[in-house]
């Protein structure tokens, strides 16, 4: 009798635990929730037609870029004006068209 | 002596003199040598250390300062102090310890009207820095108008 009390105690317990780890798996991020349904799927249509051809990130819509740490944009300022400053050196040493309209690899404009 | 851009062409003694107008001073770091819109009657050469010049930027309602140039050791900043309307136009901050040579613009002036020779050395140095910032800045402005352009095109 006691085994079979300790039995079902394990197959409940056991099925909690199934249930939690299945609804931890399909349920969005809180985060994900926070963006309005066109700009998620923007993200999403942006992501399915770049992923043959180039394997930059989709550009993040206002509202995830509104949830990067500020120190973090602070740095990819940072960094953007760096790379700027860097890519208008390299035009003063040999001025051409194509130098000056280089594309950067600054996250914050891509 | 100090082997800095805005000596250049000055020979040992005659540069020895014009560094002699200035006074050593220790920047600790993260000290402000000078603050966006302060007067400007002072020119700073950088003889050891790091100097980072910041701009205001509004970053979702904050205003933060934005590192847009730094400069080390040989290097002159607050050259606002020597050109109308004698305000600086950025704030300087020592990255780590430095220590820079602090020229007082009237001291300056003085000495340049009696050797008007290291006058005119020391301005077209001093035009040389002004003009390679000012070319590097309209680069970089063009790039960015680029940008605009670009995106509002696409």
């Amino acid at each position: 009798m006691e085994m079979l009390l300790m039995g079902a105690c394990l197959s409940i317990f056991g099925l909690a635990v199934m249930c939690m780890a299945f609804g931890a798996a399909t349920r969005e991020p809180e985060e994900q929730k926070a963006i309005p349904g066109a700009e998620r799927e923007a993200v999403k249509a942006a992501a399915a037609t770049r992923f043959f051809i180039e394997p930059a990130p989709p550009a993040l819509p206002l509202a995830a870029r509104s949830r990067v740490p500020i120190e973090a944009l602070l740095l990819q300022i940072e960094n953007h004006v760096r790379l700027e400053h860097a890519a208008a050196e390299c035009f003063l040493e040999s001025p051409n068209a194509a130098l000056l309209h280089s594309r950067t690899i600054s996250p914050l404009v891509n | 002596m100090l082997n800095t851009d805005l000596l250049q062409g000055l020979d040992t003694a005659e540069a020895d003199r014009v560094l002699g107008l200035g006074k050593t001073m220790t920047v600790e770091s993260g000290g402000v040598l000078f603050r966006l819109g302060d007067r400007a009657d002072t020119l700073y050469l950088i003889a050891r250390g790091r100097i980072q010049l910041t701009l205001p930027i509004q970053v979702r309602n904050r205003e933060e300062n934005v590192t847009v140039e730094e400069q080390s050791t040989g290097h002159t900043v607050g050259w606002s102090a020597l050109t109308p309307p004698y305000r600086f136009t950025l704030t300087a901050t020592a990255q780590l310890q430095s220590e820079v040579v602090a020229l007082d613009r009237q001291a300056l002036g003085a000495y340049f009207a009696a050797n008007p020779e290291t006058g005119r050395a020391v301005s077209l140095n001093l035009a040389e820095v002004i003009g390679r910032r000012l070319q590097v800045f309209q680069a970089m402005w063009v790039r960015e108008v680029q940008r605009m352009v670009e995106s509002r095109c696409a």
